[in-house]
């Protein structure tokens, strides 16, 4: 007998562990709850630091949390309108808020703000904001990939202006394990540079890939030469390190590179973008844009918070010293008449670029590009298939995954 | 608990109910987590559950089922062909390596035996992930992975370790033995020690040879033993993900091989799309079809599991 | 004497050969240690060697005063000892049940069980994260351990109810003859001679609790809430942030407890039965 109770016991113990919390998901917005904000981030500690400094003197009466989430655009899809566990915005870059937006979980920023107070912010990092005609995200810094090349190899004399030329220094500095020049040429992220630079697109804005266009094939076949005379394998440890030991001469790289070779002593310089030849187009890489997303559910339940924070987001300085603590451009423009900037050769080199780069595409299309165009970029680069036929073969996929995602 | 009582249906009725008693939590906790979800999978792949229609979705019927026929095409075909293959390489490679260690880990004079027994383990303590990641960037990497500077040394080419279906397979098999040998270690040396000597001294009197010793006394006195957990590695190792993926196919890390099992397939072709009514379909066909070889193989099997 | 001598050297031999094993397996971890002795932010090297030139402790030092480590360690021996106590008290009796009795529904559970295991779980995340939200689990420590010893379940009812069968029903039946209860002779006699087993499995739970780190980020809001494995993978080193000798370094600390807890096991899954334990 005494078992069956010990057992009767055990099961009422996981069924009431099962029960308890219940039910708090329905409460009204306490005073406290009200003036908190929690935002999700994915950034490194330097700059988050400095945005909880500025938003604790910006807006006092709010109390900010900042939370790093390793993995937020799975959770965010998750938690997205539980109001339990959601975060009420979030700091990330601009090419996730078409699946949120479609997922109807988050809230357009002129909404809150008058879309005039957003003028002075840069075209592009509106353009790369906007989602179907609404305004998603409040940018606050860019970044883009930049030409970076190491001054003892590559003197500021011999950097290429042309991608003709750039071949032909490859061609005259490639051997015995050292490479002219080295980029992730099989990862979409870098190769779109060239695609774009070619007027062709990974997907158009109407949401339809461009994979078989014939300036997307066009640029295939002429990135593959250069991608002949780089390494085999080349995701972004191989990549880096290759030029952070001075092996590879010049590179295709974010700003966060920058920090680490002048850690180990590289003389680095910053270049813009070398033009293509064929069509007299530099190189013209995605843009990212990083900044605020609102939910929903924050702007319905706590709208004074949410705007007084979305407000302080807005302030120049902030904007200033975000920026240079992650090594990225401020999206302001009135920012770079602030000396601070102006003077920052990366942060001015990354402006240049941005005038061909083209912002990531942020509808929900674009997830199944990454690994469609991935594997065509490898089939072509490193399996030595044929160009068109693999392009035609990846936007059949690519159409095909994209219907079925209706 | 007297079995003698008068009415021998109620007994048994009362004998029932103490089993799943006993049984009971255990079996709650299996249909809360494990049976759960899949029903739940089940009842999403009748809905239009994606991007589009997240809060509003609705039941569509079979229409992710005619829709997920679209992936099992030739190429579900030999992703399904690899993983059979993938399967059964690898368990018998597990079986016969850890078969091998354990006997020798029992020989009777061999004193730094647990010292040995914690060093073999150590993969198994480390987080999958980040092994995989070793793995990955520091021995296979062609340009700097420990394998390729150590046939540097010895003044030989460079090997891309991942870049071809052959290497890569070699590769991933490499690193899944290196996962799953601890495990399998642990339980056919357990299962060794558990087994009565008295056998052996026999068997050493009539002068039966170690190949005689092992195949007619330790191979089928362990079997029973081992076969609970060897069915959970097959299943384990039929439905490995990490180690193909995150050694050759992730996203800016491609290594140019093709090799997928049925698995990676469906990731690459309906996770991806957010679409959770098609994925929830494709998972429940997926599912359908290791049922029934789990069954097909029972058949062939004839009743070895347990 | 010849014997002897052949028997030495078949031990010399043995030992060199786990030697060169043991090794070749530590390779990869080696590397890692390499890597977190490093004072380069690098996990590639052209010219590696297992002993960096630049030695540095400052990546454990990080790892242990920059980050809340010990906090998620406190986390994760909480979840690990809650998961493993409600686990084996569950799986001991059911397998046992499994194992010695008969009832109606046994043969189609433990034959639904295998098949369980057979179901991708990739997708089983959004449904339990649908089970505990109305629950309001979501973010407690409680939510964890269901969704942990729920996951385990099948493998403990199953792996031990395997050993169980070997053990022979003669040992039982003698206690049973002397008026031992049931709950007697599992816990006098059954127990004990199923230590390997139990000791296995919970090495097993315990490994799965520690490394698991998908449903502990996705389930627990914020980062003092994190496990040990969790914080480890937000520690990862992505494109633009993070440092590669400090997740090696903590990756190692990660492991350590458990190689201890390992050696500390080894002996109870190394008794096992005495002989004559075994039915063919």
């Amino acid at each position: 007998m005494k078992r069956k109770i010990a057992w009767l016991l055990a099961t009422i113990m996981i069924l009431s562990l099962s029960l308890c919390g219940c039910g708090n998901s329905a409460a009204p917005v306490s005073e406290e709850e009200a003036s908190t904000i929690t935002i999700w981030h994915d950034k490194e500690d330097a700059v988050i630091q400095v945005l909880q400094k500025h938003l604790e003197e910006l807006c006092p009466d709010v109390t900010v949390v900042l939370e790093k989430k390793s993995n937020l655009t799975e959770a965010l899809k998750m938690v997205g309108n539980n109001p339990t566990a959601a975060p009420d915005m979030y700091f990330f870059a601009h090419d996730k808020i078409g699946v949120y937006a479609e997922m109807d979980i988050l809230q357009p920023i002129t909404e809150i703000i008058p879309r005039e107070e957003l003028d002075p912010y840069m075209g592009n990092t509106l353009e790369a904001a906007t989602y179907e005609g609404q305004i998603y995200q409040l940018p606050i810094y860019y970044e883009t990939l930049l030409f970076l090349y190491n001054r003892r190899y590559m003197p500021d004399d011999a950097v290429p202006s042309t991608t003709e030329e750039l071949y032909a220094y490859m061609e005259a500095k490639t051997n015995g394990g050292h490479y002219g020049f080295v980029e992730q040429h099989s990862t979409p992220y870098y190769a779109a540079g060239w695609i774009n630079g070619f007027g062709g697109s990974i997907l158009k804005e109407d949401g339809t890939p461009g994979l078989d266009d014939e300036s997307t094939i066009a640029a295939l076949e002429y990135h593959k030469k250069f991608a002949s005379l780089m390494p085999g394998e080349t995701e972004y440890a191989t990549v880096n390190t290759l030029f952070n030991e001075g092996m590879a001469h010049s590179t295709i790289g974010g700003p966060w590179l920058i920090p680490t070779v002048r850690e180990s002593g590289m003389d680095v310089g910053v270049a813009p973008m070398p033009v293509i030849d064929e069509t007299q187009t530099p190189i013209s890489p995605y843009m990212g844009v990083q900044g605020i997303q609102v939910l929903k559910l924050a702007a319905e339940r706590k709208p004074q918070a949410v705007e007084q924070v979305l407000r302080a987001c807005m302030d120049q300085q902030l904007e200033i010293d975000l920026a240079l603590a992650s090594g990225c451009a401020p999206a302001r423009e009135d920012c770079y008449s602030e000396a601070a900037i102006a003077e920052d050769e990366v942060v001015m080199a990354m402006k240049e670029t941005a005038e061909h780069a083209v912002p990531m595409p942020n509808r929900p299309e674009m997830d199944v590009m990454w690994t469609v165009t991935g594997n065509l970029l490898t089939d072509v680069n490193m399996s030595g298939k044929d160009v068109a036929e693999s392009a035609a073969k990846a936007q059949e996929e690519a159409l095909q995954l994209i219907e079925a995602m209706k | 608990m007297t079995n003698n009582g008068t009415n021998k249906e109620n007994c048994k009725r009362k004998d029932a109910l103490i089993s799943y008693l006993w049984a009971g939590p255990s079996l709650i906790l299996i249909a809360l987590i494990v049976v759960f979800p899949i029903l739940y999978t089940a009842y999403i792949s009748f809905t239009n559950m994606n991007v589009y229609h997240w809060n509003n979705y609705e039941f569509v019927g079979l229409h992710n089922y005619v829709n997920a026929l679209l992936v099992f095409d030739s190429g579900f075909l030999s992703a399904l062909l690899m993983t059979i293959f993938w399967t059964l390489v690898n368990m018998v490679l597990q079986l016969v390596i850890a078969f091998v260690l354990a006997s020798l880990l029992n020989i009777k004079k061999l004193r730094l035996r647990n010292v040995y027994k914690t060093l073999l383990i150590f993969p198994w303590a480390m987080p999958g992930y980040v092994s995989i990641l070793l793995w990955k960037t520091g021995m296979f990497n062609s340009q700097f992975g420990l394998l390729n500077q150590f046939l540097a040394k010895l003044g030989k080419e460079p090997v891309r370790w991942l870049g071809t279906n052959t290497m890569a397979f070699i590769s991933c098999t490499v690193v899944n033995l290196w996962l799953a040998l601890p495990f399998m270690i642990t339980i056919i040396d357990g299962a060794l020690q558990s087994l009565d000597k008295s056998y052996y001294e026999n068997a050493l009197l009539e002068g039966a040879t170690w190949t005689q010793r092992t195949r007619y006394i330790t191979v089928p006195m362990i079997k029973p033993i081992i076969a609970p957990s060897v069915v959970i590695t097959i299943f384990t190792t039929f439905k490995q993900f990490d180690v193909i993926y995150l050694l050759t196919q992730q996203v800016g890390s491609k290594t140019g091989s093709s090799l997928h099992t049925i698995l990676t397939y469906a990731y690459e072709n309906a996770f991806i799309t957010n679409n959770y009514g098609y994925s929830s379909a494709v998972s429940i066909i997926i599912f359908a079809l290791l049922i029934l070889f789990t069954i097909l193989g029972e058949r062939g099997g004839k009743g070895e599991k347990a | 004497m010849r014997g002897k001598k052949k028997e030495k050297l078949l031990l010399l031999l043995v030992n060199l050969l786990f030697i060169v094993i043991c090794f070749g397996v530590l390779v990869p971890v080696l590397y890692a240690l390499s890597v977190s002795l490093n004072e380069n932010n690098s996990l590639l090297s052209s010219e590696f060697s297992f002993i960096p030139r630049k030695m540095t402790l400052e990546n454990y030092r990080a790892v242990f005063f920059d980050e809340p480590i010990l906090l998620w360690l406190k986390n994760s021996v909480i979840l690990a000892v809650i998961t493993l106590g409600i686990s084996m008290s569950c799986g001991i009796p059911a397998a046992y049940v499994f194992s010695r009795r008969q009832f109606p529904g046994r043969k189609a559970i433990l034959r639904g069980l295998v098949l369980l295991y057979a179901f991708p779980s990739l997708l089983s995340m959004t449904a339990l994260y649908k089970l505990l939200t109305p629950m309001g689990l979501i973010n407690t420590k409680a939510g964890l351990v269901i969704v942990y010893t729920g996951t385990m379940a099948v493998f403990a009812l199953w792996n031990m109810k395997g050993y169980f069968d070997t053990i022979p029903v003669e040992i039982e039946e003698a206690a049973k003859v002397d008026g031992a209860s049931p709950m007697q002779i599992v816990t006098r006699i059954v127990l004990p001679l199923a230590k390997p087993t139990i000791a296995v499995t919970a090495m097993m739970i315990l490994i799965y609790v520690w490394n698991e780190y998908i449903f502990a980020i996705n389930f627990m809001m914020g980062s003092d809430t994190y496990t040990l494995a969790a914080g480890l993978n937000s520690l990862q080193a992505t494109e633009m942030s993070g440092s590669w000798p400090v997740f090696s370094a903590a990756s190692l600390v990660v492991s350590l407890p458990i190689l201890i807890i390992f050696f500390a096991l080894q002996k109870n899954m190394t008794t096992g039965l005495t002989s004559g334990g075994v039915k063919g």
